[in-house]
Parts: C-alpha cells; structure tokens; sequence
C-alpha cells in the first residue's frame, strides 16, 4: 500500500423523501489498499458507492478523483474513471456465455464474424493473474454463485478499472470460495488496483481489509487502520453506544451447550422421506427426512435456491408435498394446509417479505394478525374483535419497536425494516409450537438482529420447536443447535453444535459429501 | 404422381413466404423485448398499400416499398407507445392491428371506390435461376420460384448472422434477455428496441404485400385470413431464432396447402372444418413444443432505468 489518495468523497450528502441516508460522509481511498466500509443494514454503505458509481445523485458533497473534481453522472462515466462495481445482485445475461458476458458492450476486434481468440486470451489471462478459475465457454445459468462473482469482477477488470468497489461480496458464497476471493484481492491490490469492499461482517473486514471505515445511521464514525484497532473498539462503532454488548448474542464469545436430544422423547415436527415435484415437474425436494424437537433451534444451510424455499412452504402447507410424511406432535398432517397450521400452532416468517409475508395496503394492525386473524382472541370464529387487535397491536408496536405513528397506518409507508419487524412481531406473538424463519434477520440493523435472537433464545427455553433457514452462516453457527445442509433438495448431512465447522458446511453446500473427493472448481480449458 | 408432389412441395415454398417474414418481423422486435402482437393488421395495411401502390404505378417494387414504410410506422408507433411512453405492450398491439384492419379497407373504398370488376395487378413472375433449375425433382420446387421467396430465405439467413455472428446482434439480443444489464454496459437500449421494431415493422409489411401480388392479384378484405396470428404462434414454435422459424414456416405453409387442396378436390368434411385445420394443427403444435420453447427473457415488458432498485 502507498501512501497516495486516488479518490475522496467530500461530504456527500443524500436525502430519499424523507429519510437522510448520507449525512456529510467522507471517504478516501489509498492507492493499492482494500479498504473496508463496515456497518449495519441501513448505514448508507451502499447508497455512498452507488453515487460513486453513477447509480444516484447526490444531493451536496464532491468527487475527487486523482485530487480533480470528476462528474459521474452513470455507471459508464464510472467505467470510464476505472471506477467498475460489483453489485450483490450480478448484472449478468444467464442465456449468454461467460466471454460474450465479459467482452459485452466493449469493441470486439472481429466484430462482424465474432471470432473472439484475442478477447479470450485477454481474459485467461487475467484469470491466471488474479487465480479467478472460470470456464470462458460455460452459459452463465450453469454456474454456481461464487463462479458468477468471478465473472462479475472479470468484467470490471476486462474493462481496465483500477478502483473496484465490491458490494457484500461474500453473500451466498460459501466459506472456502470466500477465502479464495480473499486471496484473488490481495493478489490485485499487489497489482495495482484499490478495492472497496462493502459489508456488515466483521470477521471478514478484519481478515482482509488494510483500513476500514465504519458507518452507522448515514454517518461516519471512524475510519481507522486495521492493525491500530481492536475488535472491540469497532464493535462499539457499529452499534453505538445504547446496545448492550456484553450480553449480546450476535457478539458472543463464550461457548453455548448445544441441545440435549436425550431428555425429550418425540420431535415436534416430523419430515419423513418427503418429496416435492414442481409444477414443470422439476423434483425440488428429494426424501427428505428432518426432525425438530422441543426446545431445539435447527438450521438450514445451503447456497440460496438449493430448495429451502419449498422445504419451507412444505413445512408450512402452503405447497402440498409430492409424496411423504408430515408429523406433527405425532399426529400425521401431510394433507394439512397452511390455514389449517397457523392456526393450531405454526408460525411462519416467510423469506420474501414483500411478496408472500406482508399486504402492502392493509394498516400495520391488519399485517399484525394476518394468518392468526380467524382464532382466539382476535376472531370468535365469524367476527373479527379489532378492539382487541388493536390493543394488542399497539403493544407489538412498542414490544417489538415497530416505527409507526398508529395500528391504523397503511402497511406499505413503513420501511422493509420495519416491514420485517411486522413480520417478526406477528411470528413471534403467537408461541406457535413450529416456527420456520427464513431468513428473518434480512434487512435488520444489529440491535434488531440481536433482539431476533433474543426470542428465538426464548422459544428455545420454553421447548418450542423452530426451523432457521438462514443465508447467513454465522448467523447459523451463532444460534442453531444442530445444522442440516442442504443441496438440490437433499439433506447432505447434519451437524450438532459440537461439531460446527464452517469449512465442513461450506463443503457440504457445494455438493461435496466426502473429503477425498475433487472440489468444485474447474480447470482453465 | 411425381408430379402431384413436386407440385405441392413448390406450392409449400410459394404460401411459406408471408410466414417467414411476419415470423421473422415478429422475432426481431421480440429480440430486445418488443412483443408485437399486431400482425395481422400490419399485414392488411402491407397489403392493401401495396395492392394500391402496384396499381396506380404499375410497379410492383414500388408497392412492396410502400407496404414495407407503411409497416415500418407501425412499428415506431408500437416502439414509441412502449418504449418511450412504457405502456403495456399488448394492449397497444391489439389497438395497433384494429386501426390496421380499419385503414386496410378503408384505403380501397376511398380510393377506388365500388368497382363491378376487381382491378388488377399483374402476380409476381417466377424467375427460374440458371442450371439450377434444370435439376431433376429439386430444380422446379427450389429454383422455379418468385423473387420474394428467395428474399424471404436470404433475410432469414442474414438475420441469423446478424443476431449469432456480429457484436450488433449480441448486444440487441442483451436488451432483450436483461436490459439493466445492457444499459449498466452503456448498450443504448432505447435506440435497440425502436431499430429492431421498425425493421421488424418493414418485414410484417412485406409478407403483407405478398398476398395481393402471388395469389389474387388483387386486395380483398381480410385477406391476410389469420396469418398474422399463426405468425405469432410461429415464433414461438421457432423458439425465437431465424433459422427454426423458417423451418417452422415450411410446417405452418403446408398445413395451409394441405387443407387447401382437401377443399379443392371436395370431400365429406364442410369446407369451414377443413379452414380451421391450420389453426388445430397449430395448437398440437404448440402444446408439444411450447414447454420447450426458449423465450427472450424480458419479452413483454418495459425497461424503466429510474426503477432500478438495488
């Protein structure tokens, strides 16, 4: 790393309606560093790096670029600075292959035949130089999410940008893909380049990042480098001053027993060789077998898309199973549907909130009961009772610190924060015997994700059962009891809290069951 | 017996051609997400301009140009109302085809007026290509043919290299799979979708044109007879790609020869069950291979840049 700024970012200022996102934030990048943007959910990390990038307009605040003033007004003005972005959600043609991706909206050389032999060599060997293994020939659709980012940041890289700015890059990645792209970094900033890299995890900031600036409420806190500070000095930075550290689960240290299976005689909840074909006859789940005792959190791991959104809604009645076996409390409830369990004992935070959990134009108070709407108390079976709903409302507005002025607000002025803690509140609310969470601690600052715990701790005690499916696999580790992988469909293999190791799961959500077999990654052709 | 075949696989070729271009129209504005779901009004206005054109000229290339512009308007108000105004497509292509059904008829009355005998133009000759067509069986059915129909291939085949063979034609086809990501690459998307309809507008406007000038040498209403719908089908059919599309226009004109010659030479069946066969054998068609069929990934939607939430 030298000591040279390549680019400032002078109290950049940005207002959305009503919220100030960026309250005159700075930020400087030294030639040759990775440079970590730490914060919570909501701490304006990526609304900086989108107006960096052309994507918004700041409202006050300068660029300097190489110490000039530069107007970026898109991402190709970005590109043009060699400034090149990779965003969480790939921008990538998935019928296309993975050069035509690359050399896209750049000259091809034959650009009347497409014979593209100079275009491929360019790009191997820039898969060589950073150790970024991708199969130039393979169609996008047929790769994995850690191939895909590859690709992403070859694109960046094809188009010569010397400043790469990385959004939550290790998402979905699995642990040993992480540690590679680690390595690919450190390999270009040697190069040349200065890497931004955004994220709320802190374990990830301090193994890879030369200094870091942390974030919190569209504010800069402190920027600092990574060997003059401790651990602890940027958690208090990220959380602030209110959040009780010491008692926290999102930051704890000390070893939790795991559950005692041996005390409990029968599970909860039962799945036994279940199957599941879609409607286009795809299977989606494939004999699977999974038990969820009494006082016990399990967690689901896999890379996104690998069938845990049909397990969920199996779990839930909401598709009905293919073929198989659903117990519950030792009754058999295969044929159940999603009306008959959520009201005799199942909650369900579903994973995509704006489309399945949440009605954007019914009042909060409505979202609050909707799926306990037809029992006890909130409905004598014919009649609604609102007044009840909205007491009890009101107190899950404070209980769960839901901002909005009343019960009677329209749903969809609330911000998916908060739309989660909606969620979250109505789940909660009900001591349901089976919880499934998926992903419910998306879109959540850290007090809010350590509140989540909290309950979920609660349930535990109280010998509720619950389901976390979760992309976070910290967030797995942190709370689960036992962890079952899945891939495909398939269950690969489960964990007990003893036995947790990220590298183990990592391998598992890749599709590797045992160790002598070879990993994923292909060959250069 | 030799003679009955070659002369149906000719007739195959010469009915082929208002497919292939309506299906290959339809194809290149879908490429970068533009679904035009009026054809068949294009169609009518294509021929019923055409017809008039050729009539007063006396030139038949003047009348196919006239049909093509005439097509080519279509196609920038169907890019204007989606692209510009981001309406929803299918409804502006419903309007689209009902104002052409209306123009089409509307344009011979005031013109023409009511006429005893239809006026006529002169049907596009066959030009035999030199040796080839002297090749025993294939000569007649492949070289013995009017001049659109051998357009008609080398347009397929041109659009084929364009869209699979040139930097042009992988970036249009990129507008229409993601235009986020296109235009996050500084691909003009806006400037892709209007070119592709209006080019795609033209050639609606040819296979229009083609009817008055091949086979009654003269306009009437409706003449088009749901070609411009069994186009549509055939796009799908054809997976969206020039080469199968042309295939799959063999298969449709076939069909359409086929139950042509049952009515001719009589049978049992009322000649309005033998008219429908076309659309059932289209309909088999599609439940078969629908599934299948690989569909631009943004056909029917409209690319907002402002709404780009990340």
């Amino acid at each position: 790393m030298e000591d040279k700024t390549i680019l400032e970012l002078k109290n950049v200022r940005k207002v959305f309606g009503q919220i100030v996102a960026l309250d005159s934030v700075s930020f400087a990048l030294k030639r040759g560093e990775i440079h970590g943007l730490l914060g919570g959910n909501g701490a304006g990390k990526t609304t900086l790096m989108n107006i960096l990038y052309g994507l918004y307009r700041k409202d006050e605040g300068e660029i300097l670029l190489r110490d000039e003033t530069v107007n970026i007004q898109g991402p190709r003005d970005a590109i043009k600075h060699g400034i090149g972005m990779v965003h969480q959600h790939f921008l990538q043609i998935s019928n296309f292959t993975v050069l035509e991706n690359i050399v896209l909206g750049t000259d091809i050389k034959n650009k009347y035949t497409m014979k593209m032999d100079q275009e491929a060599e360019k790009v191997k060997e820039l898969c060589q130089r950073f150790g970024l293994n991708v199969n130039l020939n393979d169609m996008i659709s047929t790769l994995t999410v850690g191939a895909r980012q590859k690709v992403e940041i070859l694109k960046a890289l094809y188009r010569g940008v010397d400043i790469l700015i990385l959004d939550e890059p290790t998402t979905n990645l699995t642990p040993q893909e992480v540690d590679a792209l680690f390595v690919s970094l450190r390999v270009m900033v040697n190069d040349g380049l200065s890497i931004v890299f955004i994220t709320h995890k802190l374990r990830e900031v301090l193994s890879v990042c030369d200094r870091i600036t942390v974030l919190r409420e569209g504010k800069n806190i402190t920027t600092l480098d990574r060997k003059d500070a401790s651990e602890e000095v940027f958690v208090r930075a990220m959380v602030g001053e209110k959040m009780d550290i010491e008692n926290s689960i999102y930051f704890a240290t000390e070893v939790r027993q795991g559950f005692d299976r041996t005390t409990v005689e029968a599970p909860k909840l039962k799945l036994e060789n279940v199957n599941l074909i879609s409607q286009d006859g795809i299977p989606r789940l494939k004999d699977l077998n999974l038990e969820v005792f009494g006082g016990e959190i399990v967690g689901i791991a896999g890379v996104a898309g690998n069938g845990q959104r049909e397990l969920a809604e199996v779990v839930t009645g909401v598709v009905p199973i293919t073929n198989g076996k659903k117990t519950y409390m030792g009754d058999d409830v295969t044929s159940k549907t999603n009306v008959d369990l959520l009201s005799s004992g199942f909650s369900y935070i579903p994973e995509d909130r704006l489309s399945d959990g949440f009605l954007p134009k019914a009042t909060v108070a409505q979202n609050l009961i909707l799926g306990q709407h037809r029992i006890k108390p909130y409905s004598d079976g014919r009649f609604i009772n609102w007044k009840t709903v909205f007491s009890e409302s009101t107190k899950y507005i404070k209980e769960y610190n839901i901002k909005t002025n009343s019960p009677g607000d329209i749903g969809g002025n609330l911000s998916g924060g908060n739309i989660q803690r909606v969620m979250i509140a109505r789940a909660f609310s009900s001591d349901s015997q089976v919880m499934v969470a998926h992903n419910p601690t998306r879109g959540l600052d850290i007090p809010s994700m350590d509140f989540v715990y909290q309950k979920m701790l609660a349930r535990r005690e109280a010998k509720l059962a619950t389901l976390l499916i979760s992309e976070d696999l910290d967030e797995l580790m942190r709370i689960s009891d036992r962890i079952a992988v899945i891939f495909r469909g398939q269950i690969l293999g489960v964990l007990v809290r003893d036995e947790f190791d990220k590298y183990a799961i990592g391998r598992l959500m890749s599709g590797i069951t045992s160790e002598n077999q070879p990993t994923e990654e292909k060959n250069l052709p | 017996m030799d003679t009955t075949i070659i002369d149906f696989l000719r007739l195959v070729l010469l009915s082929m051609v208002p497919f292939v271009l309506a299906g290959q129209g339809t194809m290149l504005g879908g490429r970068t997400g533009v679904f035009n779901v009026a054809q068949e009004g294009m169609m009518l206005v294509g021929a019923s301009v055409g017809f008039l054109v050729s009539f007063f000229s006396g030139s038949i290339l003047l009348g196919v140009i006239v049909a093509m512009l005439s097509g080519a308007l279509f196609g920038l108000a169907l890019a204007y109302f989606t692209t510009s105004l981001k309406m929803n497509q299918f409804v502006i292509g419903l309007a689209l085809f009902f104002i052409g059904l209306g123009v089409s008829t509307l344009l011979p009355k005031l013109i023409l007026g009511i006429t005893l005998t239809p006026p006529l133009i002169p049907t596009l000759k066959s030009i035999p290509i030199p040796l080839l067509s002297q090749t025993p069986f294939i000569g007649p059915i492949l070289f013995k043919q009017n001049i659109l129909v051998y357009v008609s291939v080398l347009v397929s085949i041109g659009l084929w290299y364009f869209l699979f063979k040139t930097q042009k034609g992988l970036e249009l086809r990129s507008v229409g799979e993601y235009p986020m990501t296109a235009d996050s690459l500084g691909i003009n998307t806006t400037k892709m979708r209007y070119w592709s309809t209006i080019i795609g507008g033209m050639l609606i406007g040819m296979a229009g044109a083609y009817l008055p000038m091949v086979y009654a040498g003269t306009f009437t209403e409706g003449m088009t007879m749901g070609r411009g719908w069994l186009a549509i089908a055939l796009t799908f059919f054809g997976g969206w790609s020039p080469l199968p599309i042309l295939y799959g226009s063999l298969f449709f004109s076939a069909v359409e020869v086929l139950a042509f010659r049952v009515q001719v030479i009589g049978s049992f069946l009322p000649y309005q069950i033998l008219q429908m066969f076309p659309y059932i054998a289209t309909i088999l068609v599609m439940i078969l291979t629908f599934k299948r069929s690989r569909v631009p990934g943004f056909l029917g939607n409209n690319y907002d840049r402002e709404k780009r939430s990340l």
